[in-house]
């Protein structure tokens, strides 16, 4: 245990507490709604049928993959500098998931009759079908490979093998996640063949800002508390790593909007043009969420401050969510048939039950993350130091 | 085998919503629950602006993007009802990944916000249905998604099949103007004032259906999509406009 760790003492016991009440309360809010008056408490429709609740599970479960691939940076790569977060990212990767598991299952009619209906009837034409194989698969790897971390084995063959299976269950659950939406012909501001690239990348942007952030609150922002090997992770890799994804997550977007607003597709062009870059929200998400972030950790005095990179974790975390929130809003604002029902874009603005699910999976998430340190120690490494080669590759 | 299918001649198609109507009626939807609808759009400006309209019901289609997308098989195309798409309100777990995956926008969540008020579910309501109503269709199946749609499930247009199911069995087309076809004929088709509507097997090459869509160059709706529609369009206008943003018109 470690004595710098205050989530471990009556902080951590508070944060729980405190998070757990949210999170019941947000449930039951929201449980009551659904039970009284059905999806009416909703503000979605037939025409906007995926609004708030589904972005909000897309960006769990995309989260909780970059946690994933963080983690197999040291475990199946090699990296040994990111050994200290390993088990962290590991543990946060589970209960993300798991939050956004919960909030998908408040969002679907018939939750738990998929339990039974899905694994009958097989349908594996339906990329929705592998979602949930390859993310259930994600989930007991990452349990069994946290299992293994509890138990010390963190070089054993078995140890390895779950870490490298880990790895794959994390690149199909989100690679398919990605055709979820990719694959949508009729939805052109989706329909593209580089979705999964586009996901893999801002999954490990949206998991870095979650272990920085969960790091640093462990040890109560002050990284002069943190292990000693985790502080020289802070001090020197992980700001580089996270410019370079937020490097390319910028370079990803530049691309997508460029080619939205040249084209003529007005499923594309239109809400490029009319719905993200015309709102306020989405230009302070992607500038100040997103752009500014990249900008400060290119800077190599900046990187490595500490309250910059709780900063800009904390930036990112907004800025990807909104992301999330414009990606799955934008791909239904233009109606299939501008007529009667709808003349302009469709209008959808998150109801009071939808911002609800959103609380409780994030205070499920602070709750569970809470525990974790508490019970679980999530800044354990293996004792040795860092091998000469990993240290290289790393750097 | 039959393959139903439907042709609609926009050029007799006088927009009345006639077959939005009957269909409500005959299948108990909910207001806005449109499983037929006349959609009406504009093109153009003043004094050159044309409105048109188009009729849509589901397209039925030959290869539905709706069925392949169904993490459950809830939604299925059964190729022995004459290819009719279906909903098994049994199976569906309201994940309206078929509604994001359908390019014509005819499914239906009905367990949201009404469209129209009063909320007919407060005024009639339903126990383990979304409502009950006066009327009620007598037939209801809930493998095919016929009938009044528990919570929690989509719902669509099922060319009527409780009555084309019961239609003699080889016969080419379903018309209201034959007294002995004309109970099986879709609602829709049956009430259209200006005969704007023919339904008959595309796999018969003597049908009404297949002569018309040959001799006035039946097409089909967003065809790029390779769904396949078995609902064919005759006339001018059958190409929808593409959207444009209601700034630059």
């Amino acid at each position: 245990m470690n004595k710098g760790n205050i989530l471990q003492g009556p902080m951590g016991l508070m944060l729980m507490v405190v998070s757990a009440i949210v999170a019941l309360a947000a449930f039951g809010y929201a449980f009551l709604d659904l039970q009284s008056a059905g999806h009416r408490s909703f503000n979605t429709t037939s025409q906007i049928p995926w609004g708030q609740p589904i972005a909000t599970y897309l960006y769990f479960a995309l989260a909780s993959s970059g946690l994933g691939m963080i983690a197999a940076l040291s475990l199946v790569f090699g990296f040994k500098q990111f050994l200290p977060i390993a088990k962290r990212a590991i543990y946060l990767s589970v209960v993300i998931l798991l939050a956004g598991m919960a909030v998908l299952a408040m969002e679907l009619g018939h939750v738990f009759r998929m339990l039974w209906v899905i694994p009958l009837n097989m349908q594996i034409h339906s990329a929705m079908f592998w979602m949930g194989v390859f993310y259930v698969a994600d989930l007991i790897f990452l349990l069994w490979k946290f299992q293994k971390m509890e138990g010390q084995e963190w070089d054993s063959k078995t140890s390895k093998q779950i870490g490298i299976a880990s790895f794959l269950a994390v690149l199909l659950a989100s690679g398919n996640l990605a055709l979820v939406f990719g694959m949508m012909s009729m939805r052109p501001f989706w329909f593209d063949g580089l979705m999964p690239i586009y996901f893999y990348l801002t999954a490990v942007a949206s998991g870095l800002a979650a272990v920085v952030f969960f790091t640093y609150l462990a040890y109560g922002f002050n990284r002069n508390a943190m292990p000693e090997r985790t502080r020289v992770m802070f001090e020197g890799p992980m700001g580089k790593l996270f410019a370079a994804v937020l490097g390319a997550t910028v370079l990803f977007i530049l691309v997508r909007a460029y080619t939205g607003f040249y084209t003529n597709t007005p499923e594309v062009n239109v809400v490029w043009r009319e719905f993200l870059f015309a709102s306020p929200v989405y230009q302070a998400s992607l500038w100040l969420g997103i752009v500014a972030p990249f900008v400060v950790m290119l800077i190599a005095g900046l990187r490595s401050n500490p309250s910059l990179q709780v900063l800009v974790s904390m930036a990112v975390f907004a800025g990807l969510f909104a992301e999330r929130y414009f990606f799955v809003v934008g791909g239904q604002v233009v109606p299939l048939f501008r007529g009667t029902w709808e003349w302009g874009l469709i209008q959808y603005t998150p109801s009071l039950t939808e911002w609800t699910l959103t609380i409780m999976g994030s205070a499920m998430l602070f709750a569970l993350y809470a525990a974790g340190e508490r019970f679980l120690n999530l800044s354990d490494m293996p004792a040795e130091p860092a091998t000469p080669e990993g240290a290289v590759a790393a750097a | 085998m039959t393959k139903w299918g439907m042709v609609i001649d926009l050029d007799k198609c006088t927009g009345c919503q006639a077959c939005t109507t009957a269909c409500a009626m005959e299948n108990n939807t909910l207001p806005g629950e449109n499983w037929q609808d006349v959609l009406y759009y504009s093109e153009g400006t003043y004094p050159t602006a044309k409105l048109t309209w188009l009729p849509r019901p589901c397209m039925q289609c030959e290869n539905p993007s709706c069925v392949a997308v169904c993490p459950t098989k809830a939604t299925y195309k059964d190729m022995d009802a004459g290819g009719i798409v279906f909903v098994d309100w049994n199976k569906c777990i309201g994940c309206k990944y078929c509604m994001i995956a359908c390019p014509y926008g005819v499914r239906f969540y009905a367990d949201e916000k009404p469209v129209v008020e009063p909320d007919i579910r407060d005024v009639f309501p339903g126990e383990g249905q979304l409502h009950a109503p006066p009327y009620q269709g007598p037939e209801s199946d809930s493998v095919r998604g016929i009938g009044i749609q528990p919570k929690g499930v989509v719902s669509k247009c099922t060319f009527c099949y409780h009555k084309v199911s019961k239609a003699p069995e080889g016969v080419a087309d379903l018309d209201e103007d034959n007294p002995d076809t004309k109970e099986y004929t879709p609602a829709c088709v049956r009430t259209c004032p200006p005969k704007a509507r023919y339904f008959g097997d595309l796999d018969n090459p003597e049908s009404e259906v297949n002569r018309l869509i040959a001799d006035q160059r039946g097409v089909r709706l967003k065809d790029h999509t390779g769904n396949r529609p078995q609902v064919y369009y005759l006339g001018s206008g059958a190409d929808v406009p593409a959207y444009q943003s209601p700034k630059k018109t």
